[in-house]
């Protein structure tokens, strides 16, 4: 069974085909159609409330699609047993949202618990292991550190360097730079560049940040209200026409609905300040 | 919507719940050897010890201090009854009986609730709120085992234990009362108490604070793991643990006595 929906996926390391959810009678995710490819970056943009997180859901095998089918690296991950998806789960690497680090875990031991828990590395080895993915993500001498005392940005390179403790193929990344100030939010672009040009590791990155998005992106997808709008190079996307991507591109708001006796009401706030 | 939909629909909510506090017990049962020292995985015994001084050793002073109140004023309650008897003595059979079979095991729980319910619920709710737990699950490893289990295991090792000694403390309030009020010496009020309990009250004491200590952390995880938003939905959860699980120690405190009285083991000798 999972063979045959191997096929015709090509270099595609990630398939997404036809994903619906829904919230109760709310439709979050409408038949979303998505592949990202070996070692690329793709980045999916959205606003608030597009389904971009939602969609992490059923591809993280957290919840199940209502239709559609998810293949990751040949499996489809909607349809397989928990055996098998514990094996693709061992291929991807998560940094969530907030880090969700282990706030009772010293920085060290956060990186060390997947090894400790899934290999049976030798305890120097694992050490060396977090070691070197503590450097990597430029926290070296935060080792011995809890996660209360670190800065967000520092949460999140220790969520980056959790998720890449067992050196997986596919790096899945929940807005890495929500909350964070641009310089720290600059750093970890880098960071997600050097990730993906020295270990050629496959990232999603999911963010609403553009900027980022655009210094990062090999290609750019987009969601509004839960269809997938575009799914470009990014030079392509930047050039998209569709009303939606240029407003969000162009920054521009919705439309303010008006409302009956505004004139009154503004006329009545300026007289009130002078 | 009819009244009869509103039945249905709250009957399945109830049943839901029931099934939710199943599957979720026998996964837990599943994954306990797992976290034993030795047989199970290694280093998962330290997280139960945590979870032991957690719920047991830092709830002492509280369960203690509550017996030792309620030991002196069942003493003082029962005393202005039988000493109309002239029966001041048996507020030992009272103090013991009382406190073996029903308070200690009850004021325990009720302690225990009120501190560590809540508390599970909290941090489990936080767990899910801050993707703790989805990331548990990403990993590869199991919530359950990792989380849930040391809880449960720490639970039904120390309420035992702590029952144990508020129940000694409620019965040493009773000797101070009768030490104060009639001169009766330790030695003398500690045999009456020897010959006033039988095992089958010890056994159904202990029998009780497994219930209740099981009772307290399924609710507590419970709906720790509901949790479902953002933090304001953790408040929720823990006012809900702690009503749900005090409101459910007095409904199994309730059936487990009556079952005790139906089948005739309350009577002495």
């Amino acid at each position: 069974m999972t063979n045959s929906t191997a096929v015709k996926t090509g270099d595609a390391v990630i398939s997404i085909r036809g994903v619906s959810m829904s919230y109760g009678a709310r439709r979050v995710l409408d038949s979303v159609d998505l592949d990202v490819y070996r070692g690329e970056i793709l980045v999916l943009l959205g606003g608030s409330g597009s389904g971009k997180t939602t969609l992490l859901k059923p591809l993280l095998g957290l919840a199940k699609p209502e239709t559609g089918s998810i293949t990751i690296k040949g499996v489809d991950i909607t349809r397989c047993s928990p055996s098998e998806l514990g094996a693709v789960r061992r291929r991807i690497g998560v940094a969530f949202q907030g880090g969700a680090l282990f706030n009772s875990m010293s920085v060290e031991d956060n990186v060390a618990l997947p090894l400790r828990e899934l290999t049976r590395l030798a305890d120097s080895t694992i050490k060396l292991v977090v070691w070197m993915n503590l450097i990597a993500v430029g926290l070296s001498d935060a080792g011995s550190l809890y996660p209360p005392e670190l800065s967000g940005g520092m949460r999140k390179r220790v969520a980056v360097a959790r998720a890449m403790a067992l050196d997986p193929e596919i790096l899945i990344l929940d807005e890495p730079s929500a909350g964070l100030d641009p310089i720290v939010s600059a750093e970890l672009d880098e960071l997600i560049l050097f990730l993906n040009r020295s270990f050629g590791i496959t990232i999603l990155v999911v963010t609403h940040e553009l900027e980022s998005a655009f210094h990062i992106a090999d290609r750019v997808a987009m969601l509004y209200q839960g269809r997938l709008i575009a799914a470009d190079k990014k030079e392509q996307f930047a050039g998209n026409a569709h009303p939606r991507i240029r407003q969000f591109l162009d920054r521009h708001p919705d439309a303010v609905p008006r409302v009956a006796g505004e004139e009154f009401i503004t006329a009545f706030l300026r007289g009130s300040k002078t | 919507m009819t009244f009869l939909e509103q039945f249905g629909q709250a009957a399945i909510v109830q049943v839901e719940d029931a099934g939710a506090l199943t599957m979720q017990f026998w996964s837990v049962l599943r994954k306990l050897p797992r976290i034993l020292p030795i047989v199970g995985a290694s280093r998962r015994w330290h997280s139960t010890v945590e979870q032991m001084f957690a719920i047991g050793a830092s709830a002492l002073p509280m369960a203690g201090a509550m017996s030792l109140c309620t030991g002196f004023i069942l003493a003082l309650q029962g005393a202005s009854e039988l000493r109309r008897f002239g029966a001041l003595e048996f507020v030992v059979d009272l103090v013991a009986i009382a406190f073996t079979r029903e308070l200690g095991p009850l004021i325990t729980a009720l302690s225990v609730s009120g501190r560590s319910a809540s508390a599970i619920a909290a941090e489990i709710g936080t767990m899910v709120v801050t993707e703790e737990i989805d990331s548990l699950r990403v990993m590869g490893l199991d919530p359950v085992e990792f989380t849930l289990a040391p809880k449960y295991l720490a639970a039904l090792i120390t309420v035992p234990c702590l029952t144990i000694l508020s129940t000694l403390s409620g019965i040493f309030a009773g000797y101070l009362f009768l030490a104060f009020s009639m001169d009766m010496s330790l030695r003398i009020y500690f045999q009456t108490v020897a010959e006033t309990i039988v095992l089958r009250d010890v056994a159904f004491m202990l029998v009780k604070s497994l219930v209740f200590a099981t009772i307290i952390v399924h609710v507590g995880c419970m709906e720790g793991l509901r949790v479902h938003g953002g933090p304001e939905a953790v408040g929720h959860s823990t006012t809900a643990a702690v009503v749900k699980s005090t409101f459910l120690i007095i409904l199994a405190d309730l059936v487990a006595t009556a079952i005790f009285y139906l089948m005739g083991w309350s009577s002495l000798g």
